[in-house]
């Protein structure tokens, strides 16, 4: 208690920090979200290439015409090599590759296999969904209908069918849109916050003469680390509880939908990768004077690259390449993927699962770099 | 007395620096033990070896009879230790600090809270309460060091240097408090390069050079193994020259000179020197004026032995 106690009075010397923080979140979130919405909502278009070894008649031209509507087909020279390039480039996110006689075996039943190669992103996810979703339907009426344009027509009627069903529950872009920028910016203030208020608090409390003066006490040393652990944890994690309570009251509650909990979620994870990176940071430095400053570089270095205040897709690609070194860059891909994310599903978040890996292995690095200062420092 | 920490033959090795060299001492129950000696002699370095904070090669330390150990916690809770460096956290108020510090030792809110205010009242500290150590002077931020250290009422007190830099009021106070710290029973060892502090504070004082103990005793005993000289000038206007033969041959002394109405003696050794002059002068009905006796001081000691002063 007495540590955790101390803890709370020298927190209370840096509350202004945080309510800075988090009004530079208010304002700016707030802002952007009123203007949010002239983009509009646009369905994104995963690119796909098609592979025909089949002649181009029939259910086969019919699959075609169905995948062209709904995608982007690009053309790539006929050489596999070439196709793996732009798969790895992100030129396609998927290949379809349609097998010879594929039309005859399919009519006759014989469930031809079409082979994919996929991205594994979520634009991959969805052409997946487009093929699966198509087959789905194509078998169900090949065993009642032998005639190959009727089969297509009854096709055609329940895949329309089904679009419209799908327009109708069509989620809420627009309040998503809003909670993407508050938590894309709650980036900023999650950072700032916990890393300008641990590494303070950590240079009080580990600063050489002080630290000296807690060893030769009578407190258990190990006892005492722990509690101040504990309490950078405890504050951490309100930080991140009072960050999401505003997301309640900006937002309102589409942060309750499987796409708003995604988000709380995401953000936790991120909450613990800035804990993480704030231990590291706060053993290293030993200088008070020198924390707002290293704060602006994280924080604010990290948002701009990492498109927090500026969107992605605007941001030059040599931008982006380096953003993949900093854990904000999974946190706030994370945030706009499940901004257009269809539909929650343990197969659609894939991609999102494995950003929240992303930063689980920073932490994991951020520790481990945390206890080779300390042990530095120690001997 | 018996003995409340036996320190046997400790070295410190730095890498290649022998900063402690094979020290062997004890401290009694109940004293207050002079550690003195240049900057970089060790003192800091031995006294961090008896609170653990330091792994040394060689050695052994004992309190109360007990291994001394960086997990020896009940050892710890009857330390009391003031660094030489204050120590402290700005964001916390004079108050804030002690109950802090304190309560490192003592759970219990009730006595902690009137370990605190005992604290403060030893220091004089009693106005700052609700300050923030950077409104300090320096002196009485050195008190609030003290006063954080040893509120918990230890039963023994390191002091490293506490009155170094420090105005003389605040000085005193802090002797003062030294003093009430050891009547209310207290052993403590008491870290410094000031002579003077030594010479009426200290029972009993180690004189370490470069790691190793040069000389050990009483302040008293440590002047007479110097063999040093004790020089008295009195002022006579008149002085025949028979009565100077007559001084000369009086016990211990070894040089007369007469010059400008300043009769100087120098005596080599023993006690009560210059009582003994000033019986011959009034037997002899000589008057005299301004009569001093310079004794030699502990740095005097020092440089006898050394060959060099004590502070820089
Ligand atoms: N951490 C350290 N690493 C290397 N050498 C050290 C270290 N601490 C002290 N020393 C050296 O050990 C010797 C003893 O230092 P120590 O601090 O014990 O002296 P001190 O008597 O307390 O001096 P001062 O009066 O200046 O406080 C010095 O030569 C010093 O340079
Ligand atoms: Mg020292």
């Amino acid at each position: 208690m007495t540590v955790f106690k101390a803890y709370l009075k020298v927190l209370n010397k840096n509350k202004w920090m945080v309510i800075l923080y988090t009004v530079i979140l208010i304002f700016f979130a707030g802002f952007n979200m009123k203007t949010s919405d002239t983009r509009g909502f646009v369905t994104e278009k995963p690119d796909i290439l098609i592979v025909n070894e089949d002649e181009n008649i029939g259910i086969t031209k019919h699959f075609i015409n169905y995948i062209k509507e709904n995608s982007n087909i690009k053309e790539i020279k006929e050489d596999e090599n070439a196709r793996n390039d732009a798969l790895f480039y992100r030129d396609v996110n998927y290949i379809i590759y349609i097998p010879k006689n594929f039309r005859i075996d399919f009519l006759e039943g014989k469930n031809p296999e079409i082979k994919v190669k996929s991205t594994g992103d979520y634009m991959a996810f969805l052409s997946e969904m487009l093929v699966e979703r198509y087959f789905k339907i194509a078998n169900i009426y090949k065993s009642i209908e032998t005639n190959e344009e009727k089969l297509e027509m009854l096709i055609e009627n329940t895949l329309q069918k089904e679009t419209e069903v799908e327009m109708t529950s069509k989620l809420d872009t627009d309040t998503l849109t809003k909670a993407a920028y508050f938590y894309n910016f709650a980036n900023y203030s999650i950072l700032a916050g916990s890393v300008f208020v641990i590494c303070f608090i950590i240079s009080s409390f580990k600063e050489e003469k002080v630290r000296k003066r807690t060893i030769v006490s009578s407190h258990n040393y190990r006892k005492y680390n722990r509690e101040l652990l504990l309490s950078n944890s405890l504050f951490a994690f309100t930080l991140w509880l009072f960050y999401v309570l505003l997301s309640f009251i900006l937002v309102g509650k589409a942060m309750l939908t499987s796409h708003g909990i995604v988000m709380i979620l995401n953000s936790f994870v991120f909450s613990f990768t800035s804990l993480t990176l704030a231990f590291f940071i706060g053993n290293l430095i030993s200088n008070k004077e020198a924390i707002s400053g290293i704060v602006n570089v994280i924080a604010l270095g990290s948002s701009f690259l990492c498109g927090a205040f500026v969107p992605m897709e605007f941001l030059p690609d040599f931008v982006i390449t380096i953003s993949h070194i900093l854990p904000s860059y999974y946190y706030i891909s994370n945030n706009e993927m499940v901004k257009t994310l269809e539909i929650i599903s343990l197969e659609s978040l894939q991609p999102f699962f494995i950003n929240i890996g992303m930063m689980l292995l920073f932490s994991l690095l951020f520790i481990v770099l945390t206890n080779i200062v300390t042990k530095r420092k120690s001997s | 007395m018996k003995n409340i920490i036996e320190v046997k033959k400790l070295t410190k090795m730095y890498k290649n620096l022998k900063a402690v060299d094979n020290l062997s001492f004890e401290v009694k129950e109940g004293e207050i033990l002079g550690l003195l000696g240049p900057n970089g002699s060790g003192k800091s370095t031995t006294m961090n070896c008896m609170l653990s904070l330091l792994e040394f090669k060689e050695g052994t330390i004992t309190i109360f009879g007990k291994e001394m150990k960086p997990n020896a916690y009940d050892i710890k809770k009857e330390i009391g230790v003031v660094f030489q460096d204050v120590a402290l956290f700005e964001e916390l108020t004079v108050y804030d600090n002690m109950d802090y510090f304190c309560g490192l030792y003592i759970k219990d809110k009730r006595t902690r809270k009137q370990y605190i205010e005992d604290a403060i009242k030893l220091v004089g500290l009693e106005d700052f309460k609700k300050f923030y150590p950077k409104q300090l002077s320096g002196g009485l931020l050195r008190r609030l060091n003290i006063a954080c250290g040893i509120a918990h009422k230890p039963k023994i007190v390191f002091l490293d240097e506490p009155t170094v830099a420090v105005d003389p009021q605040s000085r005193n106070n802090i002797l003062d408090g030294i003093e009430k710290l050891r009547e209310n029973g207290a052993t403590i060892i008491y870290t410094t390069h000031y002579m003077e502090e030594v010479e009426i504070l200290c029972d009993r004082v180690i004189i370490l050079d470069k790691g190793i103990i040069i000389a050990e005793g009483t302040p008293d005993e440590l002047k007479e193994l110097a063999n040093m000289e004790e020089k008295v000038s009195v002022y006579i206007e008149k002085l025949e020259e028979k009565h100077i033969e007559e001084i000369k041959k009086l016990k211990n002394v070894s040089e007369v000179t007469y010059h400008n109405s300043n009769l100087i003696v120098i005596y080599n050794k023993g006690k009560n020197n210059l009582i003994s002059l000033t019986k011959y002068l009034e037997k002899e009905r000589i008057s005299y004026d301004k009569i001093y006796s310079e004794r030699p001081t502990l740095n005097d000691v020092f440089l006898e032995l050394t060959g060099k002063e004590l502070r820089d």
